[in-house]
C-alpha cells in the first residue's frame, strides 16, 4: 500500500517526518505552519524551523460527533478522537492526540507520530501528524 | 471622562423581535418589527431618525430596510463585524450624533441562521485544507480546549459549567423573548449529549434568529423624549493583540494569552470613570458556559478562580450581587450574530429603567455592562448608566 503525507509543507524528512514551522530572527517567535512574515514584530525575517518532537499535553478534548465536510473520515468511518494543544516549549501546536481516555490529562508527556487520516480515491493512505504517549518519559 | 450633557448620548427607546426559531418570518421582517417597536418606545417616527446603522451577518443588506420603513433619505450605514456587529452599530450612531450629524439615531441588528454549527472554510481563515480535513477546524473544540485549560489553571470544577447554564435557562424561563424557556437542573445539563468535553450539549448556545433595535438621542433631546433615558457612558471595540487564544489556531505562543476582552473592558471602565465593582447588571458573551466563566474574570467582574464560589452563592442570579445574563444570554436566546449584541443593550436598558421583560434586578440598578467576544479575536464592551 502506498502512503503519502497529508500536506508536504508541514513536514521535513520522511523517516520519521518532523514538523516544520518558522522562526523569526527578530523576536524568536516560532509559528506553525510556516509563514513568511512575523505576527509579532515588523523587523524579523522568518526561516524554516524544525519543531521539537517531545512535549506535554497543554489542553485536550474529544471530538464526539462526526464533523461536517471538508473533514474526511477514515476508511472505516468516523470514530470519536482526541484533539489538543501540545506544549513544545517554544510553541504550542494543535494536533490529534493518539492517547486513550484513561491516560489523557494535562501535563502528559507525548511525542510526535503520524496516523492514517483517510484514503485517497486510488487507495493511497494519507497520513497526518499526531502525538502519542511518550514511552521513554512514562514511568 | 466627563462630558457636557449636550455631548452625551442616551438610549431613549428599544425594541426586540423574540429570539428562537420561526420559519414563517424573515430576518428583514424581524428587523422591521424591532425598529417599529423601538420607535414607538421612544415616541418618535421613522422620519425623525437622522442617522441609522444596521448589521446582519447572513440575512441581507440592512440599509434595504428603508424600503419597508420609509424612503426618507436618511444616511444608513451597514455593519458586518461578527459578534461585535451590534456594538459597532451603536458606536457608529453615537459617534455620528456627537459629531453633529443628527440628534436622533437608530441602531438595528438581525439575523436568521441555519440549524447546526456555523459552516467554515479553511481558506477563508487563511489555513490549508489539511486543517479542516484532519478534523481540527471546529469551533466547539476551541471552546472546549480553552475551557479545559482555564479550569485547570484556576482550580474550577466542571460543575461550575453546569451552574452557568442552569442559571441561563432559569433566567430564560422568565423572559418572554428568550428561545429556551425550560429550566434545567445542573445534573440534566451535565448528563446531556457529549459534544466536546468538558462541554456538553446544553452548555452550548445554538445559532438561531432574532432582531433588536435602539433609538439613540443626543443631549437634551433625550430628556424631551424619555422619562428615564439611559446614558451610554462608554463603548469600546478592540481587536486581538499578539498572544490571544483564538479559534482556528494551529499554533499558539507559549503565553501569557491576553484576550481582546481584557483590553475592551479596561478601556470602557476607564472612560466611564467607573469600576467593575460598580456594575449591578451585566451581559457577558456566553457562546458556551466556559466562555462566560472566563469573561467574568477577563472583564474584571471577579478575580480568576473566584467564579465557582460566586455561582454557588447565587451572586450572579438576578437577585445577587452581580446579576449576569438576566435574559438568559446566548445560552437561552441562541446567537443570531447580528442581533446578539443589541439584545444585550436591550436587556440592560430595560433593567436600568426598572422594566425588565423577565427577571428584574431589585433595588434600582444604576450601572449596567455589556460584553461580546468572538472570531477572529474581537471584543466590544459598553457601560450604561441610569
Ligand atoms: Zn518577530
Amino acid at each position: 500500500m502506498t502512503t503519502r503525507l497529508m500536506a508536504e509543507g508541514l513536514f521535513e524528512g520522511v523517516d520519521p517526518p518532523r514538523l516544520v514551522g518558522a522562526r523569526c530572527s527578530g523576536c524568536h517567535t516560532v509559528v506553525f505552519p510556516r509563514q513568511d512574515s512575523c505576527p509579532r514584530c515588523a523587523d524579523g525575517t522568518m526561516s524554516a524551523h524544525v519543531l521539537p518532537v517531545r512535549g506535554l499535553v497543554w489542553s485536550w478534548t474529544l471530538q464526539a460527533f462526526p464533523p461536517k465536510p471538508p473533514y474526511r473520515p477514515p476508511s472505516g468511518g468516523f470514530q470519536p478522537y482526541h484533539v489538543g494543544y501540545v506544549d513544545l516549549g517554544e510553541v504550542l501546536v494543535e494536533a490529534r492526540l493518539e492517547v486513550p481516555l484513561r491516560e489523557i490529562r494535562i501535563g502528559l508527556p507525548v511525542r510526535l507520530t503520524t496516523m492514517p487520516a483517510y484514503h485517497d480515491e486510488d487507495g493511497t493512505e494519507v497520513l497526518t501528524f499526531a502525538f502519542r504517549q511518550d514511552p521513554e518519559e512514562d514511568r | 471622562m466627563t462630558r457636557a450633557r449636550s455631548d452625551e448620548v442616551y438610549v431613549v427607546g428599544c425594541g426586540m423581535h423574540p429570539f428562537g426559531r420561526d420559519e414563517t418570518v424573515t430576518g428583514m421582517a424581524m428587523a422591521e418589527r424591532a425598529v417599529r417597536e423601538a420607535l414607538a418606545d421612544a415616541g418618535v417616527g421613522w422620519e425623525d431618525i437622522g442617522y441609522a446603522a444596521g448589521g446582519s451577518d447572513v440575512s441581507g443588506k440592512p440599509d434595504t430596510l428603508v424600503g419597508r420603513l420609509g424612503l426618507t433619505g436618511v444616511p444608513f450605514v451597514n455593519v458586518q463585524n461578527g459578534c461585535a456587529t451590534g456594538a459597532s452599530t451603536v458606536l457608529a450612531v453615537a459617534n455620528a450624533l456627537r459629531a453633529g450629524e443628527a440628534s436622533l439615531g437608530l441602531a438595528v441588528g438581525f439575523d436568521k441562521h441555519e440549524r447546526g454549527a456555523f459552516n467554515v472554510s479553511a481558506a477563508r481563515y487563511g489555513l490549508g485544507d489539511w486543517y479542516a480535513e484532519s478534523g481540527m477546524m471546529l469551533t466547539t473544540q476551541f471552546f472546549a480546549l480553552k475551557t479545559r485549560r482555564y479550569l485547570h489553571e484556576h482550580g474550577i470544577s466542571e460543575r461550575a459549567l453546569a451552574m452557568v447554564a442552569a442559571r441561563a435557562f432559569r433566567n430564560g424561563a422568565q423572559h418572554p423573548m428568550a428561545w429556551r424557556r425550560k429550566p434545567l437542573t445542573e445534573q440534566e445539563i451535565l448528563d446531556s449529549a457529549e459534544v466536546s468535553p468538558p462541554l456538553t450539549q446544553y452548555m452550548f448556545c445554538s445559532p438561531g434568529q432574532g432582531a433588536a433595535a435602539l433609538v439613540l438621542a443626543l443631549g437634551d433631546r433625550a430628556f424631551d423624549l424619555c422619562e428615564r433615558p439611559v446614558r451610554l457612558a462608554s463603548l469600546a471595540l478592540r481587536s486581538r493583540r499578539f498572544g490571544s487564544f483564538e479559534v482556528f489556531s494551529p499554533w499558539l505562543p507559549p503565553g501569557p494569552h491576553r484576550s481582546p476582552s481584557v483590553d475592551a473592558a479596561e478601556a470602557v471602565f476607564r472612560r466611564a470613570g467607573l469600576r467593575p465593582a460598580d456594575v449591578r447588571v451585566a451581559q457577558l458573551q456566553d457562546t458556551d458556559s466556559g466562555s462566560e466563566l472566563i469573561h467574568l474574570a477577563e472583564t474584571g467582574l471577579c478575580g480568576h478562580g473566584e467564579q465557582e464560589e460566586l455561582l454557588a452563592a447565587g451572586d450572579t442570579d438576578a437577585t445577587g450581587r452581580i446579576p449576569v445574563n438576566t435574559d438568559g444570554g446566548c445560552l437561552a436566546g441562541g446567537e443570531p450574530v447580528g442581533a446578539s449584541g443589541l439584545r444585550q443593550f436591550h436587556e440592560v436598558v430595560r433593567q436600568l429603567q426598572g422594566r425588565a421583560p423577565g427577571a428584574q434586578v431589585p433595588g434600582a440598578p444604576q450601572v449596567g455592562f455589556t460584553h461580546v467576544y468572538g472570531a477572529p479575536g474581537i471584543s466590544a464592551c459598553a457601560v450604561l448608566t441610569a
